[in-house]
């Protein structure tokens, strides 16, 4: 066979491969999204009167650590720990880990809070940088802010854990915020299942476009920019279609850094965070499921869809390919040290399916979603290019693409409407149907380069440029109010 | 293949209008009955909340419109529920009755048989708030629903109904497999008081292990002396868990004559029924506590320091007197620990201010104590109170102290 013929056979035998691709992703998607509506809808029926003022009054509730890593937060660190410390929980405390900031991180903490040095002992269990200093305040004695040297996200938690009294920890992100009652959300399943329960994840939504006062989001509002509103839409599918189904599945293999509630012990005993992972939650995730799997011990990993972390997300594409390249090459080298999980039946559902998942789906779907437009244009140029067909199969990816972000609304208008506006559900509607025209296929070129940085061994945090949150604001009286 | 991509557009087409058309249906009829309801609700609750408040025997039926309407009669148990949650004295009862004479009381019970859980739960939560005692047997039977959520529920809507008849299926209930359901049964208990402990100690043999966890728990709470035998004696059991939860529970009933129980728990082979002695010990003093906590601030596991050191600066001036003391230990873990503690209890802050004493005998006494600290390496306290402690001469002579060559 000449090269002549063989590029034509070559074209065509990749393109009807990208069909199956095609249908099986989709397939993959609607599965997931069934689980969810199921879940959901369990989920909202048997939270019909809460439980958490029992939560809360019980002395038999487990006190919580919450873990604040902090780099260069200064715009919003105050308004945070004040978030935190106004959260409604039994007994818990605040350690706040500043890795090595330039900016005067520290000192508006310690300026704000009156805070001093003190001989604070603590057990070093896992390793870590040099720690300069500790300081407390009696104004706020369940506030502790460490003051270490510049070490990475993932040893500032290490560090927060060894400090931290409790023997379940929180880790928040310095630039979220946490609603008031979601610390006894997330504790309900600890509290369900002791003996079991490991680690809980709970939804993020994004902060851009709400007003905060006094550390709390007083106001719900949709972003004003486009690129934020994509994200909403974009974490919404994530987290109620993705992760509810993942969850249920048993196979949840993230836990957003910027909240989720875990068991000390057994983050220690895998050896707390990886200081060269790019993406410390995911790889503390996927360490857990490991090592709990080859000890045999019975255990539960889940993600709760009620409780609620605010958080500011890019409204640049440049912040924002910055950040998505992180996390890509956080989950391609977490993928990588684990390996041997893959295809593994002793991991179950996670080594037979949600990991062959994100090999080829997220790994790969990229690689083949720029090499079918590449794939196109070749198809074109060599008369192969059956336009009708092209046109049909479009349309319904599209069709497709957009039915899977609806149905995130929908599951969203069902379950917690956190959004309550007819203008806010048309807005994420219509965002729901723009998405799959440029901002996905722009996500899909981030990963394709993280892809590469990845093979290259770069490294490069991806630094956020915080807008820091919308305060002092004139209530609107259509708000809702939370 | 054209054919099939075609329907398979129209299909997905068809399912994106659905879903549309779905969650905009959904939001408007919701939005439009939960006004209707609102308004409705506005007009009804002045006629219950003149029942509640009311001392006649007219029943709740005489207030409100006739013939009273589904929906009305819906609206009118929300209202009551709510009322309930806040309202004590004759008026709870006032709404007890009404709860009878509208029937809602009949319905949930018959929903407690109910195919659907998340019914079977709302129900007895509902039977829980309108306390009426014809709901206590069915709620002793939904004890054994199969449904965690359920059985949660019921124990405690029966705490909330109260009655001798509710405690006993109640202990029982600790042994519910899910914890949480234990969890809450033993809080529940607990807010029965004295009452449950005769029926605990009646059932404690007979009980499995976790429930015996949770029954040592709920003994502690109520702090009953009554239970101290069985306390005592659970102190020796075959399991670690079971040990150090007496040794906590011992903490919580705080008589100091549990001292000689709990020094000896100080001594037992694991590591968290000593961590639990050496925290009751802070909580009950007494004779010997002061000495054994000393020497637990020795003790091979950081978690059993820690609790001991905890333990002697709450237990008052002899735990503090023992802290000043083990800063010239011989263990280093046991120095650290008493600094920290009595950096926590202020009791350095003390010393610190007779440093501008005019006594000198105070002021010497204050420079020896904080020459101590410095050589023990942990200075992290003063050197900030140096900085910015209220008075200037403390400010100077710590300055002068720690500028010293060591």
């Amino acid at each position: 066979m000449t090269p002549d013929m063989l590029l034509p056979e070559i074209v065509l035998a990749f393109n009807r491969w990208v069909i199956y691709y095609f249908a099986l992703l989709n397939g993959v998607y609607v599965v997931l999204f069934l689980v969810s509506l199921v879940e959901v809808v369990r989920f909202v029926k048997g939270t019909f009167f809460s439980d958490y003022e029992q939560i809360l009054k019980s002395d038999m509730t487990w006190p919580v650590s919450i873990l604040v890593p902090a780099r260069n937060e200064s715009r919003t660190i105050v308004e945070t720990v004040r978030s935190l410390l106004n959260v409604n929980y039994g007994q818990f405390e605040v350690i706040v880990v500043n890795d090595g900031s330039k900016d005067d991180t520290l000192q508006r903490l310690v300026g704000t809070f009156d805070m001093k040095r003190t001989d604070k002992i603590y057990r070093r269990t896992l390793p870590t940088g040099p720690v300069r200093a500790i300081y407390g305040t009696l104004e706020v004695p369940n506030l502790t802010v460490v003051d270490k040297e510049r070490g990475g996200k993932a040893d500032a938690l290490n560090t927060g854990i060894n400090v931290s009294r409790y023997p379940l920890y929180c880790s928040v992100d310095a630039d979220s915020i946490i609603e008031e009652n979601a610390l006894l959300r997330v504790v309900k399943p600890f509290m369900e299942h002791p003996q079991e329960m490991v680690a809980v994840g709970g939804i993020v939504r994004i902060a851009n476009g709400c007003e905060v006062r006094e550390g709390r989001v007083a106001r719900i509002g949709l972003p004003r920019k486009p690129l934020p509103i994509f994200q909403v839409v974009e974490y919404l599918r994530a987290f109620l279609s993705g992760r509810i189904g993942w969850s249920t599945l048993r196979s949840l293999l993230i836990i957003s850094g910027a909240f989720g509630l875990y068991r000390k012990a057994e983050v220690i005993a895998a050896g707390g965070y990886d200081r060269w992972s790019e993406t410390e939650d995911l790889e503390l995730v996927l360490k857990l499921h490991e090592t709990l799997n080859r000890r045999g011990r019975p255990y539960r990993i889940v993600f709760v869809p009620d409780p609620v972390c605010w958080t500011e997300v890019p409204s640049t594409f440049r912040v924002l390919a910055r950040q998505r390249n992180r996390w890509h090459r956080g989950l391609l080298q977490s993928l990588w040290r684990h390996k041997r999980m893959i295809l593994n039946p002793r991991f179950g559902v996670i080594g037979t399916i949600a990991l062959p998942y994100f090999v080829l789906f997220e790994t790969l779907g990229p690689f083949i979603e720029i090499l079918g437009y590449a794939m196109l244009a070749l198809s074109w140029w060599l008369g192969l290019l059956n336009a009708d067909f092209f046109l049909l199969f479009l349309v319904f990816a599209v069709f497709f693409g957009v039915f899977l972000s609806v149905a995130a609304v929908l599951l969203e208008e069902i379950s917690f409407r956190r959004y309550p506006g007819w203008q806010h559900l048309a807005t994420l509607v219509l965002f729901g149907i723009l998405e799959n025209f440029g901002y996905r296929q722009v996500l899909s070129l981030f990963k394709v380069k993280a892809f590469w940085d990845f093979l290259l061994r770069r490294r490069a945090w991806g630094r956020m440029e915080r807008q820091g949150f919308r305060t002092a604001p004139p209530p609107a009286p259509a708000a809702r109010r939370i | 293949m054209h054919d099939l991509l075609i329907r398979l557009i129209a299909g997905t087409g068809a399912l994106l209008g659905g879903l549309a058309l779905l969650i905009a249906f959904n939001k408007a009829l919701r939005e439009m009955r939960e006004a209707l309801d609102r308004r409705r609700r506005a007009l009804l609750e002045p006629a219950i909340y003149e029942y509640a408040n009311a001392t006649g025997h007219r029943a709740i039926l005489d207030y409100l419109p006739k013939p009273l309407s589904r929906r009305d009669r819906r609206l009118a148990e929300a209202a009551l529920l709510d009322a309930a949650r806040v309202v004590k004295g004759e008026s709870r009862d006032r709404i007890t009755a009404a709860f009878e004479a509208l029937g809602s009381v009949r319905v949930s019970i018959l929903h407690l048989r109910s195919q659907r859980w998340w019914k079977r739960a709302e129900a007895a939560e509902r039977l829980g708030l309108m306390r009426s005692r014809a709901a206590a047997e069915p709620l002793v039977a939904a004890m054994n629903d199969p449904m965690g959520e359920v059985r949660i529920r019921a124990a405690r809507a029966l705490g909330i109904i109260r009655g001798t008849t509710s405690i006993r299926p109640l202990v029982l209930a600790l042994t519910d497999p899910s914890r949480w359901s234990a969890i809450r049964v033993a809080e529940i208990l607990i807010g029965t008081g004295t009452e449950a402990v005769d029926e605990l100690l009646a059932a404690y043999d007979s009980l499995p292990h976790l429930a015996r966890i949770s029954a040592l728990d709920v003994l502690g709470r109520i702090r009953s002396l009554k239970a101290a035998g069985l306390i005592r004696k659970a102190l020796k059991d075959p399991h670690p868990d079971i040990r150090a939860r007496a040794a906590n529970a011992l903490g919580h009933v705080g008589d100091p004559g549990f001292a000689a129980d709990l020094t000896e728990a100080l001594r037992d082979p694991e590591w968290p029924v000593r961590a639990m002695a050496a925290k009751a010990l802070g909580r009950v003093g007494g004779q010997g506590a002061i000495a054994a906590l000393c020497e637990a601030l020795k003790d091979r596991q950081w978690w059993v320091r820690a609790n001991a050191a905890e333990a002697l600066r709450l237990v008052g001036p002899a735990g503090r007197d023992a802290l000043i003391r083990m800063l010239d230990a011989d263990d280093t873990y046991a120095r650290h620990q008493a600094v920290a503690q009595l950096e926590e209890g202020r009791i350095i802050d003390e010393y610190l201010a007779d440093l501008a004493s005019a006594d000198p005998a105070r002021r010497e006494a204050a420079i020896g104590f904080v020459e101590k600290i410095i050589r023990l390496e942990r200075v992290d306290h003063l050197t900030q109170q140096a900085i910015d402690h209220a008075q200037e001469g403390v400010r100077l002579a710590l300055l002068k102290i720690l500028q010293r060559p060591a």
